[in-house]
């Protein structure tokens, strides 16, 4: 915000803002109704996270926001109204779908489907197993093999996932979520690329890598403890930033925080206290911050509450842009700007009456573009039943497209800036994301904050209020507890089944533990056990582990080992 | 003179998002049982916390397809150890079509997305006699 009264552009002079205040009060005493005026008074509404909100805003309420200062320009700071000057005009945002079921050969044939019909970007899902690091014939795999995303347990997998195309021409997401895999799965991916010829500068994409994953967001019945998650994150953003130009090598992952149990403000500023404790760290290892901040990025939960997250989007990357410039002293324009996926909220989306989701995701997705994201997942109908089925996902597909090519929306940059509410929502979100990441920062930082266990009471308190709201009524979600759909209304969804995933998948392990070099094998496994006991990045010696067809589960199992497990907070 | 329902709480093997089951653990909590949750745990060691605790009751948690495996091997475990008089409940992502099966299985009931968490405080009181 602008002090200095002289250099402040208000879109208001004094006189005219006398006159609207002068204006409001004559409203507000003399149009309105009494019970109107009287509710008002007594506060009742509040967006999502609780900001208050009037029944009417006006230049009031925003008269201390300096335009240029405050909002500015597109592709200019504080990169309020979008990362790019021409927005949407220069590139739509990225149509972004997940693909991922049963065995990279069932999802090798998805990825072709949605790139012929249009999607410029993937998406690649994995099965619990995989995202947990284990092989799929190991015991702990039994019954999650090939469900809700594809088995990976080696690169011989990776190769199959993308066979016949191109990795030098495509955008891909690796949806690792923690950092003990975001070690080893992209890795493969890079592996394939270079068996294939790719140049490094050519491969792009992004890997989630977040510590938060997997110690506070997930569970699992082995996790490895926060300081060592964090440092494996670290360890992947170093070692991509310092090899794959177009690769970014974290996506701070407020979408499953949100998930979990977060509201808006909590979501972002959580995700921007690791991203301040990523860099941190990596000044500590004597990177400098404009080699690592231009590959950092987000990834956002479009929820119900419509302006409130269109303000979350523009307020998050004013927070960013002040981080970067002020506390971290970063030079680039690239380290300053936020850039962000969004998926729309699978938490929104009841099994009853499941093809109302279409709508509600399609309101996400509109609030998203709005937002100005730079890519899209927008859910499926069926999200209470199973991923994506093939109509489902088609479905979706097309909501985005509609949004693109029919509505207009994407025509001007930023085409809701200006509104009294909508920049007042973002103002107050600006400061109330600072004032938690400062709650956290006081704590002894994230870390800390997650293992004392505070972050995962914050989330199962903000679940506990949320879910009485719904019990009782008070948050209204149609066909469920409003306007109540009558029994026998649910459709039948059929659900993906996969299942003969376990049995190729142990085929193709057998076949590979005999293939293989056991000599490589145990030498790259003796490597990487005594770098864990050291400060050295451990990505290099990954990378050789799986070229030498090292599995994913025999690397977790030893990172099991070196570094030891960790409790679960909340369990008693 | 009555003694609180005990309950044991676990998120089924591998499955990732506890949001549901700590709620429901909450909420029967806050309904006057006695709520132990367990984590991730598979079925040996459920049924171990099972008869450590001397449960009544056992609720089990997966969103990612192991319902029919751990899920149904669970029950198999604890008829095994004599527990045949502990009531097993599902819950979470679960296809409507899969829940005969489950029933069949030995499974009490199955709790599918969108119910109220009253029902279920209801069914569970209404399982066990203490």
């Amino acid at each position: 915000m602008a002090n200095n009264p002289e250099k402040q552009v208000c879109i208001f002079t004094k006189e005219q803002l006398d006159s609207i205040k002068t204006g409001y009060d004559d409203w507000f005493n003399n149009v309105l109704k009494d019970g109107d005026r009287e509710e008002e008074l007594a506060g009742k509404y509040f967006t999502h996270s609780g900001i208050p909100v009037k029944m009417v805003h006006t230049p009031a309420d925003v008269s201390h926001i300096d335009y240029t200062e405050d909002i500015g320009y597109p592709g200019c700071a504080p990169y309020v109204r979008g990362v790019y000057p021409n927005m949407y005009r220069g590139r739509p945002f990225t149509v972004r779908q997940l693909a991922g079921l049963g065995a990279p050969e069932d999802c090798n044939l998805r990825i072709k489907y949605l790139l012929q019909h249009g999607a410029n970007g993937v998406n690649i899902l994995f099965d619990l197993p995989t995202i947990r690091g284990y092989n799929s014939d190991d015991a702990e795999a039994e019954g999650n093999v090939g469900h809700c995303g594809a088995a990976v347990d080696s690169i011989w997998d990776m190769d199959a996932y993308f066979k016949d195309i191109d990795l030098g021409t495509i955008s891909t997401s690796i949806v690792t979520h923690l950092p003990s895999t975001s070690i080893v799965i992209p890795g493969m991916y890079f592996a394939v690329a270079e068996q294939r010829g790719t140049p490094k500068d050519k491969i792009a994409g992004t890997c989630q890598n977040d510590f938060i994953m997997e110690t506070c967001v997930g569970s699992g019945p082995e996790i490895l403890p926060p300081p060592v998650s964090f440092r494996l994150q670290c360890d992947v953003v170093q070692f991509v930033c310092q090899n794959y130009a177009r690769f970014n090598p974290i996506s701070y992952n407020g979408y499953n925080l949100r998930e979990a149990g977060t509201n808006a403000v909590q979501e972002v500023a959580i995700a921007i206290s690791n991203g301040i404790a990523t860099a941190e760290e990596l000044l500590k290892r004597g990177m400098n911050v404009d080699d690592f901040a231009p590959r950092m990025s987000f990834f956002w939960d479009l929820h119900n509450d419509f302006f409130e997250e269109i303000a979350k989007c523009r307020a998050s990357r004013k927070v960013w842009y002040k981080i970067m410039k002020e506390r971290f002293g970063a030079k680039k324009p690239k380290s300053m700007l936020m850039r962000f996926h969004v998926q729309t909220a699978g938490v929104t989306l009841p099994a009853t009456e499941p093809l109302n989701n279409v709508a509600r995701s399609a309101l996400q997705g509109l609030a998203a573009t709005f937002g100005g994201c730079q890519s899209l997942h927008i859910d499926s109908y069926d999200e209470a039943y199973s991923a994506p089925t093939e109509e489902a996902a088609l479905i979706s597909l097309r909501t985005q497209q509609i949004i693109q090519a029919e509505t207009g929306v994407i025509n001007t940059v930023d085409p809701l800036a200006g509104s009294y509410y909508l920049e007042y929502l973002t103002d107050e979100m600006v400061k109330r994301i600072f004032d938690y990441i400062k709650k956290i920062e006081d704590m002894g930082g994230l870390v800390t904050a997650v293992e004392n266990g505070w972050l995962h009471r914050e989330i199962a308190n903000y679940n506990l209020k949320y879910q009485k709201k719904i019990e009782n009524g008070e948050m209204k979600v149609v066909g469920v507890n409003y306007f109540r759909a009558e029994e026998g209304s649910a459709r039948e969804i059929e659900v993906f089944e996969y299942p003969e995933t376990y049995t190729r998948q142990k085929a193709k392990l057998d076949r590979l533990r005999k293939e293989r070099s056991e000599q490589k094998v145990k030498e790259s496994l003796k490597i990487l056990a005594d770098k864990c006991h050291t400060d050295e990045n451990l990505y290099p010696y990954t990378l050789e582990a799986v070229k030498n067809l090292v599995t994913l589960g025999e690397i977790e199992e030893l990172f099991r080992e070196q570094f030891g497990l960790w409790t679960f907070p909340l369990i008693n | 003179m009555t003694r609180p329902i005990k309950v044991v709480m676990a998120k089924l093997g591998l499955d990732i998002h506890w949001r549901g089951v700590y709620l429901v653990s909450q909420f029967l909590r806050d309904a006057g049982m006695d709520v132990v949750y367990i984590g991730n745990k598979f079925p040996e060691q459920i049924v171990e916390a099972v008869m450590q605790e001397d449960a009544d009751v056992v609720g089990m948690s997966t969103l990612g397809g192991n319902h029919h495996s751990l899920g149904l091997k669970t029950v198999r475990l604890l008829k095994e150890g004599g527990l045949d008089n502990v009531k097993v409940f599902m819950g979470g992502v679960i296809p409507p079509k899969h829940v005969p099966a489950l029933l069949e299985g030995g499974v009490n009931r199955v709790f599918l997305p969108d119910t109220p968490m009253q029902t279920i405080i209801d069914v569970v009181n209404g399982s066990v006699s203490v």
